[in-house]
């Protein structure tokens, strides 16, 4: 590329692009965002790895985020502390597995973590209602939701422990034409 | 990949700098990952990945792996450290592949760039969800083909013309042996024209667009064989013409093939499976992409509904279930008689539609507005049936209470039907008139009706632009004397009629197929006007902005969703219904009705595909052997049984990875139960301790 840009160093924009499904302008183009959600906390230059990590608030603010419900467990799931403060690379390991070129067992693998309210590895009733009512901005009675949970546990639960583990839940995605196209943020 | 793995990965936290005991950990952990089959069945990264597992270096592509980032860049140190142990080759492997993924995606990117409304096509879709997306993709589809089959028509048969006719070349006069009144043609309107004349014969392709590029009766059967400038230069401008109209079909099927099988390829491998289940709406229901609040808003709504229209059928089912013999009974008669009286209005259609066209044909002469008027009457016809009949058919499912999906799917059927038989009357009819069969001595002269017809392909040709530019002006009026003030109406008067009423919504299945109407339309009509996929193209690309303006303005988004996947294989079988429909009427004029004699290319042949015949016999000695080797049964039959052969092969093996897939799934769920034996063998063998591992639930 023609200018120099002093914000990374070439060698870390290589372990970038090997490391995520960005390119280079892109990368360059999300640390904009990164650094627009907070200027003051957000060093211009990481040249030297600063250790610099935004709280939950200030990422789910972004417009491509505002409005999803899940906003506060997508962040939390990419986050190494689990309360959702995002460093650059969870920032955008985040935005790379959301975009379009991730694989569809990667994708999967995510919203297994996203759906998962209680971290357990599993996808309990409890889970599974939480989901419900945030997809549904809580209008179904809970009879309704009852019956829901019921039928999407029945139909998706392989080993037959009343609740989801990976392996069903993947299974399940892969009958889902939609899932790519669905499960994709464009930033 | 398992789980477990990953999650001892995740075990490092904290910091992005691995200590030296973490990063041998990670090593081991990554050269057990690359000893792993790792199977990557997505298109844009297999091929590399695939080289890299075939190559000798055992390397693991970084991205598709769940470790933090912080870990993936220490992975990716480790493993640009081992490089240098291996042999030369391997790092020159390694910048192979790199340069070839770098080189994907900037053509990606420059694709991109170049790919047709993609823009607002994302917008569409992001703000109205991927049923209404489609649509507009399989406009974007439609208009593309338009156009590089008119480049294609251009090529063959417009520029030569245009170039022959410009020489001076004179058309050759017809050697057949018949009476001079079949060779009356004069379509120029003769004496002082009106002045709104003009704008009449714009709209209805007379007068002075009659004898123009636009219809068949302009072009000349002049078949050049000259020396011009030293070579020895022919062209044959009747087999052009019809070559190129053959062609130009069997481009059409393969595009609609090519792209069937596309979507038919996601459809298998998702099982056929059925979208509406619970637990899809559950999990891959919420679309990620979603911007703003208004779409989130409608989006969960949508899902609402969506979720209600199943437990609506769970009712229905069980209702169902609880009806007694005397219900069942009266249900089922009640169904059958509403299905007859929709095929009564659907034929009901179809004979107004016949006699309009009866009447239009036999008052063509009326000059003026009237005149006007009866020429569009088997248009308005059809465009009035087409929308009256679907009103009254959805009335009729009212009463017969099938399922949702059912109604959904019969209401459709009803309307293609509707659509492409209607269209197939029109033909009939016309055919009726131009081959005399009411009058059987106005055909004893020339083989046709050439009293009415001088030139009956122009007036075919006439019909079909008719067709669709009023096609076009409905869809235009629609929108400015409909749709804008429906919306005006609705935003800024609310009583309550207005409130039931409503803001339009944009139904997908009606709009495609009006678009698949258009699209046979021009298929049917290309033999006989070559320029009018020129004009379908424009008339499609105007119909792209003028629906997404409205879609923008003056609709709410459809709470009733068209699952977009299974929908792309429906649009184009509809598509294909209808290609073939253009197909009959093709291989009916070319074969068995006389072309005209005053008119066109092929005005001195008994048939169309005459032409074929006797260009052959002017091929040089070996080209006419070597074709009339392929055509004869020493070629054919072991070609046939090769075919054969072939095609039993592919079939074997379609079924082997059907049942390789089954069994892989039967596998699946067998390997969780062993897990969770597993586990309860440990949880049963391992003595009470404080920790709690994660076979403990509840």
């Amino acid at each position: 590329m023609g200018n120099k840009q002093t914000i990374f160093t070439d060698e870390q924009l290589d372990a970038y692009q090997d490391c995520t499904f960005f390119t280079r302008k892109e990368i360059l183009r999300l640390h904009s965002r990164y650094h627009e959600l907070a200027p003051h906390l957000v060093p211009m230059d990481y040249t030297n790895e600063p250790d610099c990590k935004l709280p939950l608030a200030l990422i789910v603010d972004m417009p491509e985020l505002k409005e999803n419900p899940f906003r506060n467990r997508i962040v939390e799931s990419f986050s190494e502390d689990g309360m959702g403060n995002l460093s650059f690379n969870e920032f955008v390991d985040m935005f790379s597995v959301l975009s379009e070129m991730a694989p569809r067992e990667l994708k999967a693998i995510y919203a297994f973590k996203i759906y998962d309210y209680n971290v357990d590895n599993y996808l309990c009733k409890e889970d599974l209602e939480k989901t419900l009512n945030k997809l549904t901005k809580e209008e179904l009675t809970p009879e309704e939701v009852e019956l829901v949970c019921e039928k999407a546990i029945e139909e998706a639960d392989l080993d037959g422990d009343n609740k989801l583990s990976y392996a069903d839940f993947e299974n399940m995605i892969t009958r889902a034409p939609d899932f790519l196209s669905t499960f994709h943020i464009r930033i | 990949m398992t789980i477990e793995q990953q999650r001892q990965g995740l075990a490092f936290s904290g910091s992005g700098h691995p200590t030296d005991q973490e990063s041998l950990r990670f090593r081991r952990v990554s050269s057990r990952m690359s000893t792993q089959i790792y199977h990557e069945p997505n298109s844009s990264t297999s091929l590399a990945q695939e080289e890299e597992q075939s190559g000798s270096e055992p390397t693991l592509e970084l991205r598709n792996t769940v470790f933090p980032m912080a870990l993936k860049k220490a992975a990716r140190q480790v493993q640009q450290m081992q490089v240098p142990a291996q042999f030369n080759g391997g790092s020159w492997k390694q910048k192979r592949i790199k340069f070839v993924r770098q080189f994907k995606s900037n053509v990606r990117e420059f694709l991109y760039f170049f790919s047709l409304w993609g823009k607002t096509l994302q917008k569409i879709g992001g703000n109205f969800g991927g049923g209404v997306q489609s649509y507009f993709i399989f406009l974007r589809f439609l208009v593309i083909l338009n156009f590089v089959s008119f480049l294609l028509i251009a090529g063959f048969v417009l520029i030569p013309s245009i170039v022959f006719r410009s020489v001076g070349i004179k058309p050759e006069s017809s050697k057949a042996d018949v009476s001079s009144e079949c060779l009356k043609y004069d379509p120029n309107p003769q004496g002082l024209v009106v002045f709104y004349e003009f704008f009449l014969d714009l709209l209805s392709g007379t007068g002075f667009m009659e004898y123009s590029y636009l219809f068949y009766g302009y072009y000349n059967n002049s078949v050049i064989v000259t020396s011009l400038v030293g070579s020895h230069f022919s062209y044959n401008i009747p087999l052009a013409y019809l070559l190129t109209a053959v062609f130009y079909f069997a481009f059409c099927l393969i595009c609609i093939i090519v792209r069937m099988g596309k979507a038919a390829r996601v459809a298998v491998t998702t099982g056929g499976s059925d979208v509406r289940s619970y637990s899809m709406i559950v999990f891959t229901g919420w679309d990620y992409g979603c911007l703003g609040s208004k779409a989130t808003k409608l989006k969960q709504r949508n899902i609402y509904y969506r979720l209600q229209v199943d437990l609506e059928e769970e009712r229905l089912k069980k209702h169902a279930a609880s009806l007694t013999l005397c219900n069942k009974v009266t249900l089922h008669s009640l169904r059958v008689l509403m299905f007859f009286v929709a095929v009564g209005l659907i034929v009901a259609t179809f004979l107004a539609i016949a006699r309009a066209t009866t009447f239009s044909q036999e008052n063509s002469h009326v000059p003026g507005i009237l005149g006007l008027f009866y020429t569009y009457l088997p248009s308005i016809v059809i465009t009035l049936g087409n929308f009256l009949v679907p009103l009254l058919c959805d009335q009729i499912a009212l009463l017969e209470k099938y399922p949702p999906s059912a109604t959904v799917v019969v209401a459709l059927l009803r309307a293609v039907v509707l659509r492409l038989v209607s269209l197939g009357i029109l033909l009939f009819t016309l055919w009726k008139q131009i081959m005399c069969h009411d009058s059987r001595d106005k055909c004893n002269l020339c083989h046709y009706n050439h009293e009415d017809y001088q030139c009956w392909e122009t007036s075919v040709g006439q019909e079909m632009y008719k067709l669709t530019l009023f096609d076009l002006l409905v869809s235009i009026a629609l929108l400015v004397l409909v749709e804008f003030p429906r919306r005006m109406v609705v935003d800024h008067w609310s009583c309550k009629l207005t409130q039931w009423v409503g803001r339009q919504e944009f139904v997908v299945p009606s709009n495609v197929l009006g678009l698949v109407y258009g699209q046979t339309v021009v298929w049917t009509g290309a033999l006989f006007c070559p320029l009018l996929p020129l004009i379908n193209t424009v008339k499609f690309v105007i119909l792209f902005y003028c629906k997404k303006i409205t879609l923008f303005y003056n609709c709410r988004p459809a709470l009733r969703t068209f699952r977009s996947t299974s929908s792309a294989i429906f649009f184009l079988a509809v598509l294909l219904f209808g290609w073939i429909l253009a197909l009959v009427v093709m291989i009916y004029s070319v074969a068995v009705i006389h072309p005209s004699f005053a008119c066109g290319p092929f005005r001195s042949f008994f048939r169309m595909w005459k032409i074929v015949p006797e260009s052959f016999s002017t091929l040089p000695e070996g080209a006419r052997d070597f074709l009339f080797f392929i055509g004869s049964q020493a070629f054919s039959i072991p070609l046939f049984a090769i075919s054969c052969v072939f095609m039993c092969y592919f079939i074997a093996l379609a079924s082997i990875y059907g049942k390789s897939v089954a069994m892989l799934r039967a596998q699946l769920k067998l390997a969780g139960q062993d897990k969770q034996f597993l586990v309860k063998q440990i949880e049963k063998m391992k003595p009470l301790s404080p920790q709690h591992n994660e076979g403990e639930q509840d």
